[in-house]
């Protein structure tokens, strides 16, 4: 049996460590503990998009940390994107499933953090979902 | 015996839990797990949004339900963004194809209900639009 567990929120600034902590209506979901069962993250799925508000260009990457990571911690790229202008743009895309193989331990926290990295684009929403696995 | 599931809706607010519950012509589809099914082995989901907004947002996907064992699985599904356009320009449609997702594996319990839900994230931009089919399998 799978689980998924998900966290989402938004970059505002430039190489700057950002914790995800809500979950759309969730704004207080609480930390997010390896459910009962599972013993290892076996992938996470994630989405993410800038705001278009300045006409520059970044990548992104999430960290996985906490008690729960039995190796320690993970950073794992996500995106690039760009914007050539700052007057109009309007884009979207699907979540890419990345696999991995990070052994957890069940009822400890993992904190889930994304970075804007290069120039400062505006604002990166991100939304991650980690796919735990027994 | 039917081993799919297809919903969609829309998605007119920010941060709001929105139940997805019709299947187009069909406005009230059955969202029982069929008779000897104990999986979820395989999801496609496509989410975008209208783009009449400014911001950047996430998709997530909600399956939850008595069905559900281990408790409500939510899954990110896509993003979107957009910047206001200037006087007399026109801006790109929002286009995403299908997340196709296999090995799932969600655990069932076959003729129980599933309760599906979606939510935009982040900013508001633009009323978001979303249809996912669930493949059941053993």
């Amino acid at each position: 049996m799978k689980l998924y567990r998900t966290r989402e929120g938004e970059a505002t600034a430039v190489d700057t460590k950002t914790q995800l902590t809500t979950a759309g209506s969730e704004t207080a979901p609480g930390p997010l503990l390896v459910p009962a069962g599972s013993t290892k993250i076996v992938g996470v799925i994630v989405a993410a998009m800038q705001n278009m508000a300045v006409a520059t260009g970044y990548s992104a990457f999430i960290r996985l940390e906490g008690p729960a990571l039995q190796e320690g911690p993970e950073s794992i790229a996500v995106c690039a994107g760009g914007n050539a202008v700052a007057t109009g743009g309007n884009n979207a895309t699907a979540a890419v499933f990345i696999p991995l193989e990070i052994p957890v331990t069940v009822a400890n926290e993992v904190l889930i953090y994304a970075e804007m990295c290069g120039t400062d684009v505006g604002q990166v929403n991100f939304g991650v979902t980690i796919v735990f696995g027994g | 015996m039917a081993s799919t599931l297809t919903l969609e809706g829309d998605l007119a607010t920010v941060d709001l839990r929105t139940n997805i519950t019709t299947q187009g012509s069909v406005a009230a589809p059955s969202t029982i797990v069929p008779a000897g099914r104990t999986k979820i082995k395989r999801i496609m989901v496509a989410a975008s949004s209208e783009g009449l907004a400014d911001g950047a947002s996430v998709f997530l996907l909600r399956i939850g339900g008595n069905a559900v064992r281990g408790g409500e699985s939510v899954i990110t599904v896509a993003a979107a963004g957009r910047i206001a356009v200037q006087s007399g320009s026109d801006a790109a449609a929002q286009f995403v194809p299908a997340l196709v997702l296999n090995d799932v594996d969600i655990e069932v319990t076959p003729s129980d209900t599933l309760s599906i839900a979606a939510e935009m994230c982040g900013s508001d931009t633009g009323t978001g639009h979303i249809v996912v089919t669930l493949f059941f399998g053993t």
